[in-house]
């Protein structure tokens, strides 16, 4: 009988986010619950903040083409880990030595810090992550060229 | 170590993230691989609908260039479900699922029916919603266990909060739309068999992937 109610719930696809929301609701609940949760000190890819680095908070670390040290799960699968975390471009360089604001946009522009992590130890990542993108402006624009067709 | 899906055969590395194929994700690789091999070489069906009381039917016709896309979308999927079944990092598997979700959407966005665009698109807000349990899931993984590695958490050293399995469990149940079958069933009266079924068959073998994660981990 029950069930037959649920099913019938279930049927009309209006009910789903509903559904699902309230699911998520109870799961948050459960969430707070279950805090607080322990956190690990051994973490992988550690950064300190460094004070008085222009390259704050994405400092790494190391002279260019010196190895950084990088705490990796597999040090072996990426032995060239931490060659370039320090690189900079000239105009990356003159922002860094002139400002100490600026961190955040070395970052952002192209030839600034190379964020190493992510092109090196989990390149797998950084790939899959522009993919779901890409595929999602693929469906973005059929839809909208399809008005044309 | 925790073999739940028997010893792994070989693995594949890149970098910190290593893709392990054990008998049970190759398996469901094979499966995956072997239906996008399917999609991409089978024609679409052409669905035919009965008038009643009359000697009549109506045949709907797929344009080429729907064709395309949704054949595209569908291996695309395909190959998002490849990645899904064998790698061994928890948030490239939130990834890869989340790849799943989308093309998922794809395959039937392309549909010129208002009903399963509707339900689509109700399947599509929850693909959407669940991305943040799943996501939460990876981060709480790597703050309590400071590992990402299924292979690493399956020696059983560090142990993952129960909370962390269930919001996983969660996202993917949004991804995939496990006990809410109602919308996938709308978006299956869409014309054109192979690729329809590869949002069925997605969210089955990342639902048998998930719950190897959760035993796993």
């Amino acid at each position: 009988m029950i069930i037959q109610k649920i099913s019938r719930i279930l049927s009309n696809f209006d009910n789903i986010l509903p559904v699902f929301a309230a699911a998520c609701a109870a799961m948050s609940l459960f969430v707070l619950i279950t805090l607080p949760l322990p956190y690990s000190e051994d973490q992988l890819y550690p950064k300190q903040i460094v004070p008085g680095s222009s390259l704050n908070p994405y400092d790494r670390g190391g002279p260019p083409f010196t190895q950084a040290v990088i705490h990796s799960q597999y040090p072996e699968n990426s032995p060239t880990a931490g060659y370039v975390t320090a690189y900079l471009t000239p105009l990356s360089l003159f922002l860094s030595e002139h400002t100490s604001y600026m961190g955040t946009t070395i970052v952002a522009h192209p030839g600034g810090i190379l964020d190493e992590i992510l092109y090196n130890t989990r390149g797998l990542d950084t790939v899959v992550e522009p993919t779901i993108l890409f595929v999602a402006f693929a469906i973005a624009a059929y839809l909208f060229r399809k008005r044309e067709a | 170590m925790n073999e739940i899906g028997g010893a792994p055969l070989f693995f594949l590395e890149f970098g910190d993230i290593v893709i392990y194929f054990t008998p049970f994700t190759l398996a469901l690789f094979l499966l995956a691989l072997v239906f996008s091999v399917f999609v991409l070489v089978s024609r679409p069906e052409r669905q035919l609908e009965i008038a009643f009381g009359g000697d009549a039917y109506y045949a709907k016709e797929i344009s080429l260039s729907e064709l395309r896309f949704r054949r595209f979308m569908s291996i695309a999927c395909g190959l998002a479900c490849m990645g899904a079944m064998v790698t061994g990092d928890v948030f490239d598997f939130t990834l890869f699922v989340s790849l799943v979700g989308i093309c998922n959407v794809g395959i039937v966005a392309a549909v010129r029916s208002r009903h399963v665009q509707n339900a689509a698109y109700q399947y599509g807000l929850v693909a959407l919603a669940g991305t943040v349990p799943m996501f939460a899931a990876a981060g709480m993984v790597a703050a309590t266990t400071g590992t990402l590695s299924m292979l690493e958490l399956a020696k059983g050293t560090a142990t993952v909060p129960v909370a962390a399995r269930a919001l996983l469990v969660l996202g993917v149940m949004g991804e995939g739309m496990a006990p809410f079958y109602a919308a996938k069933a709308e978006m299956f009266r869409a014309p054109g068999a192979p690729y329809v079924i590869m949002c069925s068959l997605s969210s089955l073998l990342i639902f048998l992937r998930v719950t190897e994660v959760i035993l796993l981990i």
